[in-house]
């Protein structure tokens, strides 16, 4: 019997799990009656996530004028729903820690995946009208799915790989992995994110960043993570060709307003800041 | 897909497999560690490196050319200059295999080596871990083509990036291509699976090791 994307990320489902200050959070911002010091005080009680919040607030992301050296100042100034973005950003990569692989180091998966974090958000500020952390957050979360699949069924996974590289990297890694597996590694990223009942742009941006074009609630903002996705390639190899990667959907543009002259700026720009985000995020601590 | 043919292969070269690439509109054969493929018509020759060196050479008047995929075997220090020390020991005799075998495998079919022109790419560091054997290798494959008095006219070497290179003997040309870190493991296993193999020759004697 044939493995569906959905069996595989049910499968999954008791090997990792979503921290408890992120579900917390998530409870108190969808219950009416809480406030903003109740989103303090579930902040607090976990001292390792506190002191890991306060250092994002203070660093260069935020670039706030003063220093936020309190949960009650941070939560205030960044905002209760992007406190539940971040608490999501910043667990991720302790939480699939418990799927560990062959095929990729962790280190380069959550690279790629901060490189595509940071240039989605800003791509989230040039074209204005997209909340730019919650592209940070799907940006970060859009290739999960590969964790997955490199976790459950390695010896497919492998065998895609080899046939991106037999085909001179000219068959894109998800179009091997529909013909060895059936479906690809955004179709398993998308189905885990409804299963831990992330929010749709979430859902939506990791389902779909490589078929833009069938994106029906927040086409835009899978469209910026489209454009990350590929940026982060070009910052990872250091290139400014657009050659040298993946080709970009030219809906992409057309749905963002951004054209290519953001290309260079944005690229240098994550280059410039990866260093300190990687200290940020990517410790599975 | 093309419907025309692929070009015929020279003897000698009939296991290397080759396949219709769309977007070089072009035939390539894709060789592994180890292997090395020399050719006479308009086709293009592909791998993949990590921290191995491929050596493209050809006679640039009439086109015959080649290239080869190697590393040199591990040894105790990671001095990029060490496997000197060693000699003509078995630290170097599987760059001097596919060097050779590559430029002999030209001249047999025709090259002549007055003519010849050299490219090489390769010798990433592409495991952070690991110690540095992609500079190793780089600094064997200078010496030997210097010994050989034979001058490298362009070079991609280095680095931390795995490469996916495409050589067309006829007219010169390469594409090299970076690759992202998701092949880095891949093709690092591609590489110590080509190690392990030619480790368990014999050390001594006219092996054939390709």
């Amino acid at each position: 019997m044939k493995l569906s994307a959905s069996d595989l990320a049910k499968d999954i489902g008791g090997l990792i799990t979503l921290p408890d200050v992120y579900l917390r959070i998530n409870r108190l911002i969808d219950d009416p009656n809480s406030s903003a010091s109740d989103i303090a005080e579930a902040v607090s009680r976990d001292p390792s996530f506190t002191i890991r919040l306060l250092r994002v607030a203070n660093s260069a992301l935020y670039r706030f004028p003063s220093s936020v050296d309190t949960v009650a100042r941070a939560v205030s100034i960044i905002g209760t729903s992007q406190i539940r973005n971040l608490a999501l950003s910043m667990s991720v990569a302790s939480s699939f820690s418990g799927l560990p692989n062959n095929l990729v180091s962790m280190a380069n998966f959550w690279r790629h995946s901060l490189f595509c974090a940071l240039i989605a958000r800003s791509l989230a500020r040039q074209a204005g009208r997209c909340d730019r952390d919650a592209l940070f957050t799907a940006g970060l979360l859009h290739d999960i799915g590969e964790l997955v699949i490199f976790n459950r069924l390695p010896k497919q996974a492998q065998e895609s790989l080899m046939l991106v590289l037999d085909s001179q990297d000219d068959l894109p890694i998800y179009e091997a992995e529909r013909q060895i597996i059936g479906f690809d590694h955004s179709t398993v990223g998308g189905e885990l994110a409804r299963q831990w009942n992330l929010p749709p742009l979430l859902e939506e941006c990791i389902a779909h960043h490589h078929d833009i074009g069938n994106a029906t609630r927040h086409p835009r903002e899978v469209a910026v993570v489209h454009l990350g996705n590929i940026l982060a390639l070009m910052a990872e190899i250091d290139t400014l060709e657009l050659d040298d990667v993946a080709p970009i959907d030219p809906l992409a543009w057309e749905l963002t307003g951004l054209s290519k002259d953001c290309i260079e700026p944005t690229v240098r720009e994550a280059q410039a800041e990866i260093i300190e985000v990687e200290r940020l995020f990517a410790t599975a601590s | 897909m093309s419907l025309r043919p692929p070009p015929p292969v020279l003897p000698g070269f009939e296991h290397v497999k080759r396949a219709w690439n769309n977007s070089l509109e072009s035939y390539a054969a894709r060789i592994l560690p180890g292997e090395y493929y020399v050719t006479r018509n308009d086709e293009g020759i592909s791998t993949t490196l990590g921290s191995c060196i491929s050596a493209c050479i050809r006679d640039r008047n009439l086109g015959i050319g080649g290239m080869n995929h190697f590393m040199l075997p591990a040894i105790l220090s990671a001095e990029p200059d060490e496997w000197k020390a060693t000699g003509l020991s078995s630290a170097t005799r599987y760059g001097n295999y596919a060097m050779e075998h590559l430029i002999n495998g030209i001249m047999r079919n025709g090259g002549r080596r007055e003519n010849l022109e050299v490219k090489i790419f390769g010798g990433g560091r592409i495991m952070e871990k690991m110690t540095d054997i992609g500079l190793r290798n780089i600094s064997f494959v200078r010496s030997y083509l210097k010994d050989e008095g034979l001058q490298v006219t362009s070079e991609d070497v280095g680095d931390v990036f795995p490469r996916m290179i495409v050589y067309f003997p006829l007219s010169g040309r390469v594409k090299v291509k970076r690759l992202r870190s998701l092949h880095n493991n891949t093709i690092a296993d591609q590489e110590k699976r080509y190690l392990d193999s030619v480790g368990e020759k014999p050390v001594s004697g006219e092996v054939e090791l390709f």
